[in-house]
């Protein structure tokens, strides 16, 4: 097994068999192994591939291996064109035009990341916050826009670890691991802008061990709502909390039978529950309220 | 034929199924749609294997649960598995001059037995399932549908790259 460096200073891959720090970029790529995806990134300007370093930096946070040029099977081209257009190519095939560098860099991370996390070898990604909790974790499968991250961040300033505000990471057994990205929380600058900043910024601490999910909680952000003192959320089935998850399971339709023998695992071992839910920081309390007095967290 | 001497035949090619406590989960891998099946849904799914009549599986369903089952409770069930297309052949159910609404009013009156139910979804590419930046009429990048990371069920098209609702290709 290669040796897992993390990031430097400035977030920039440190892999073996690279060029030395002040030589790196010299050539215009990078070959690196994520969850057993082999992924090649070129571009033209050694700037543009900073940029992704950077940017791959706050959510790989752990570091990545390097890969050799044989074993590549995902090839991403960034190049920028007269008009000054940004374009991402993967395997050949234009997948992103945008003339917005922020914007542009931003979504190529988000296509690496997509891509590790659809093909990643024995795991199954969904898109989901994650916290863990006297040696077990609470998932919060959720789109984009439900208050996921700010429910995530408030669990991790209440004592609860920090997982991931972005994939909740099954291994074969249905057992979660830790992603601890960076956080991207909205509503700092306005309602869509992300900001990124760490969960020991936060005042949190990150998870390290891979522990069993024991609530998955299917939860609606309404503002108007209280959480009550007494919270009774609607229990679900494995099959109902199944087709709650589906839609936040990236490898699906890539490996749907892995995928099902996984997700029957987790949801034949957790509480799955549906809710709609208020403040973050108020509901944050009630849930891990119920989370101690319905699973056994003194016995993981 | 009579109705109750046809014999259905669950479809099994192109299907990944995994059996859990009390349901059945069915990913079609054709339309990658997925398919909840309640208990009961699941045994006449289960039991369709060309062999049983509707009224074999209607008289094993009630040794089974110990309770009496009317046979359009089976049929029910055979509706909505063909309306998924869970049956290797069309089997078009019939409730004897009763609508389907009259139907479910009289076995959900009487039974107690829960009413067979499949749920389905389709299943999203790994693009759409995961965090998006833009809500609708919002700038988003890409060139096809799903790489636009737009959000709440908007695609990204048009020259100009906007997000908007119903674009999905």
């Amino acid at each position: 097994m290669l040796r897992t460096e993390p990031f430097d200073s400035v977030h920039l891959i440190s892999m073996n068999g690279l060029p030395k720090r002040k030589d790196r970029f010299t050539e215009n790529h990078i070959r690196f192994q994520a969850y057993g995806v082999k992924v090649g990134i070129e571009a033209e300007k050694q700037s543009h591939l900073k940029e992704i370093y950077s940017r791959l930096g706050r959510v790989f946070t752990g570091g990545l291996k390097p890969a050799s040029e044989s074993e590549i099977e995902y090839r991403f081209f960034v190049k920028r064109t007269r008009c000054g257009v940004y374009e991402l190519y993967r395997n050949d095939e234009k997948t992103i035009e945008e003339s917005d560098k922020e914007i542009f860099f931003d979504s190529v991370e988000s296509q690496i990341r997509v891509t590790i996390a659809e093909f990643a070898r024995e795991k199954v990604f969904l898109h989901a916050g994650v916290i863990g909790w006297k040696g077990r974790a609470i998932i919060i499968p959720a789109t984009s826009y439900s208050g996921k991250t700010t429910l995530v961040a408030e669990l991790a300033k209440k004592g609860a670890l920090y997982y991931s505000d972005e994939y909740a990471i099954l291994d074969a057994d249905g057992n979660v691991e830790p992603f601890p990205k960076w956080l991207s929380l909205r509503g700092i600058i306005d309602d869509y802008t992300q900001l990124e900043c760490s969960v020991e910024s936060l005042g949190g601490v990150s998870g390290t061990e891979t522990i069993p999910v024991k609530m998955i909680l299917i939860a609606r952000y309404d503002k108007k709502k209280k959480s009550p003192q007494k919270w009774r959320p609607k229990r679900l089935s494995g099959g109902q909390g199944m087709m709650e998850i589906l839609p936040h399971t990236l490898p699906i339709r890539n490996k749907p039978e892995f995928v099902l023998k996984v997700l029957n695992k987790l949801v034949s071992r957790a509480i799955i529950v549906k809710t709609v839910r208020g403040e973050a920081k108020e509901f944050a309390e009630t849930l891990l309220n119920f989370f101690e007095h319905n699973t056994d967290c003194n016995n993981p | 034929m009579n109705n109750s001497q046809q014999r259905p035949v669950a479809r099994k090619e192109g299907l990944v199924i995994q059996e859990m406590r009390d349901e059945v989960l069915v990913f079609d891998t054709e339309t990658n749609k997925a398919h909840c099946l309640n208990e009961t849904a699941a045994f006449v799914w289960k039991s369709c294997n060309g062999t049983n009549s509707v009224a074999d599986i209607t008289r094993s369903f009630g040794n089974q649960s110990g309770k009496p089952v009317d046979e359009n409770l089976v049929w029910l069930a055979i509706e909505q598995l063909n309306e998924n297309n869970l049956l290797a052949e069309n089997l078009q159910a019939n409730f004897n001059g009763q609508s389907r609404r009259e139907v479910i009013k009289k076995i959900g009156l009487a039974a107690v037995i829960a009413l067979p139910i499949v749920s389905s979804l389709v299943a999203p590419t790994a693009a759409l399932a995961v965090t998006c930046t833009g809500t609708q009429n919002s700038p988003c990048t890409g060139n096809n549908g799903n790489a636009g990371r737009c959000c709440g069920g908007n695609c990204c098209e048009g020259q100009a790259f906007n997000c908007r609702n119903n674009a999905c290709g």
